[in-house]
């Protein structure tokens, strides 16, 4: 169970959301933009494209000052009320040094307990294996959430979602989707059980409701969201909540679930380049901590036009955010792994290493995946994950460095990155799973084997 | 001619003095100031488009160089007014489908729409489809773009075109959908008129749609 205490006083969070200073939000927008940019120069922050993951600690460093320096002086907004959430430097130093610096997932042998990592840590990542709300059909829901939730390296779970239920669209803020909120939350345990996991921690229980009345809703014991389990509450990009949001997390403050903060900058977009965007997502963690009391943090910074974080700049973004956080702030945080090629297909397990390789080196946790752009329906299965979290754990066995990460990953990248704009969509669950079995096909097997033996050749031995 | 690379120069460069100045200079020589703005500002912004598409350049340039052309293209405007001339231009009615508050994207079809020589009308994020519906009766657009970013919000956009069917309103407005988890099938299957993938082609399917262009459409 959280302990308030140890996070800024929510109270007084809405007090300065209908208080602070009024702002318009075009306004608010160009600001962003230029502030910036003026501390990518303050700060001599240069993305190198041929140096995707640094070892550079002073540039970790840098970053993390530039996002101290951002937040201050840009603070939260508020759309709901159209001002600016502000706070002041010992109100952001105090928040750092009281965040509780574990977090529990799960029930009995399936406890898992959460820390924060560090650069090059030889510990094994947390994997939270996710389905990243890929749209599936309602008879499909079941078995492609077990084959998530039955992977062993899955430390928490959690799904996909419905558009349809009972054959009636699923739009937001309708009955019907409280109905199917309730369902899915249902459907998330009765997964877990059938994978032989019945206490397994889901970390996302909610991914059909969106609305903070449907989220709510089947936010109980009963339908299977247990003590332990827990909800993400995503900022708006960038830098922004509303009342919706803030909703939830009054909810979630008082609720015996985990509050995980989720931030998904557009690089290319307000921010600016992978610069700009790196500050801004090193920023969104204190937004998740001081308006959000996240207790952990999720990051899916994405490719404002392939919308993917594979490309050498975004994997270049990532790898700074990890180390800038991880150096700097005993935060605990997850890189959510955005692929723009889907199931079953070589590319996506090139991509699948060379996120996992970057993520787990620069200090982050887990959270694989979405797939094809996150957008195809049924493309999505246990599997792309299970083949990030094994990249990860090796990464942290052999104890790789940041240099020869980097070695590695330009290899995968320079394999793979042309076919990005144009990347394949890969196969459907039921195309490249058995569904009776809940398990991959031969195909995607071998493909899997096949992509092990050519990393072999580049250094890096996955068993 | 120089002038109309000069001007096309300074909307690259966000020059917003640059491009008032520019503007008056034109003025001043006589030239058409429907032929200056497209051989010279909406050149500059062309370019800028380019750019942003190859990621050379972000959106806050995209921005900056949108607000230069548009302070020069509104010294043309009110010379013509003043001259009792047309300003007509296509409108688009522009908003973030109900139960969404991600717009983002839609800003950027927004800038880049305005850019080409479009009047849009914003209604913002979060619009429900009996809005859209009051402001096409009061407005009378040219096109309706609307943009989702969740799988649970982009279903209202179906009942959004039912909505202009009912109204009687369906067969004088084209209907233009966009976001990220719109597939261009989903959109032509939906009844949707057309389908941009991005920012630019957002313009380019706009422009067909209304006549000003033949190029590619793509629902």
């Amino acid at each position: 169970m959280r302990d308030s205490k140890r996070f800024f006083d929510f109270i007084e969070v809405i007090k300065r959301a209908e208080s602070g200073e009024a702002m318009k939000e075009s306004d608010y927008d160009k600001r962003l933009g230029r502030k910036a940019l003026s501390l990518m120069k303050q700060y001599e922050i240069h993305y190198d494209p041929q140096c995707i993951i640094p070892s550079d600690d002073g540039l970790a460093d840098r970053i993390f000052q530039a996002a101290v320096n951002l937040f201050l002086d840009m603070g939260v907004y508020c759309t709901d009320t159209q001002r600016v959430i502000s706070f002041a430097p010992e109100e952001l130093q105090w928040a750092l040094e009281n965040v509780p610096q574990e977090v529990n997932y799960g029930r009995d042998k399936e406890t898992i307990t959460v820390y924060p990592r560090k650069v090059e840590d030889r510990r094994d990542p947390v994997c939270f294996f996710s389905a990243v709300g890929t749209p599936v059909t309602e008879e499909m829901f079941l078995p492609v959430a077990q084959s998530y939730a039955q992977e062993p390296l899955a430390d928490t779970f959690s799904g996909p979602l419905i558009t349809s239920y009972k054959g009636i669209s699923v739009t937001s803020g309708s009955p019907i989707e409280v109905e199917a909120a309730i369902w899915n939350t249902q459907m998330l345990r009765e997964a877990a059980r059938r994978a032989g996991r019945p206490y397994i921690g889901i970390h996302n229980f909610q991914s059909t409701g969106e609305k903070t009345d449907a989220t709510i809703a089947s936010a109980q014991e009963k339908f299977g969201a247990f003590p332990g389990d827990g909800l993400l509450v995503a900022a708006i990009a960038e830098m922004k909540v509303d009342f919706e949001r803030l909703k939830k997390v009054a909810f979630l403050r008082q609720s015996p679930y985990v509050l995980g903060a989720l931030y998904g900058p557009l690089m290319g977009g307000y921010a600016g380049g992978p610069e700009g965007t790196a500050i801004a997502l090193v920023a969104h963690h204190f937004l998740g901590l001081l308006v959000f009391s996240g207790e952990r943090h999720n990051s899916f910074p994405i490719h404002i036009h392939h919308v993917c974080n594979t490309t050498r700049e975004m994997l270049w973004l990532i790898s700074v955010t990890g180390q800038a956080l991880a150096r700097n702030t005993p935060l605990i945080i997850a890189s959510n792994a955005f692929m723009a090629s889907g199931p079953c297909t070589e590319m996506v397990i090139d991509e699948l290493c060379a996120q996992s390789i970057t993520s787990t080196v620069s200090g982050w946790h887990l959270n694989p995946c979405a797939v094809a752009k996150n957008r195809y329906p049924m493309r999505c299965s246990g599997m792309e994950p299970r083949i990030h979290a094994e990249v990860g754990h090796r990464v942290a066995q052999i104890g790789l460095t940041r240099k020869e990460a980097n070695r590695i990953v330009l290899r995968l990248v320079k394999g793979y990155e042309k076919a990005i704009p144009e990347a394949p969509i890969g196969k459907m669950f039921h195309e490249c799973y058995s569904v009776d079995k809940i398990r991959p096909t031969d195909e995607y097997d071998s493909l899997f084997a096949k992509k092990k033996k050519e990393w072999g050749g580049l250094g890096f031995e996955v068993i | 001619m120089d002038l109309f690379n000069e001007m096309a120069k300074a909307v690259i460069e966000g020059d917003e003095e640059k491009t008032v100045s520019l503007a008056q200079e034109a003025l001043a020589k006589g030239v058409d100031p429907m032929e200056a703005i497209e051989k010279g500002f909406a050149e500059g912004m062309k370019e800028i488009g380019r750019l942003f598409e190859a990621l050379e350049i972000y959106l806050p340039q995209v921005i900056i160089s949108a607000e230069a052309m548009t302070a020069g293209v509104d010294l043309f405007r009110q010379h013509l007014l003043s001259k009792g001339g047309e300003t007509s231009q296509k409108t688009v009615l522009l908003g973030t489908i109900q139960g969404d508050v991600h717009d983002i994207g839609k800003n950027i079809v927004k800038i880049m729409l305005e850019s080409n020589g479009f009047k849009v009308y914003d209604l913002g994020r979060d619009v429900p489809v009996f809005d859209f519906i009051e402001k096409v009766k009061e407005l009378r657009p040219d096109i309706v773009g609307v943009s989702a970013l969740m799988t649970t919000t982009m279903v209202h956009m179906p009942k959004l075109i039912e909505a202009l069917q009912e109204s009687g309103l369906r067969d004088q407005v084209k209907v233009m959908l966009g976001g990220a988890p719109v597939l261009p099938e989903w959109a032509k299957k939906v009844g949707a008129d057309g389908y941009g993938e991005s920012a630019m082609e957002a313009v380019r399917v706009a422009k067909k749609l209304v006549g000003l262009s033949s190029e590619g459409e793509r629902a």
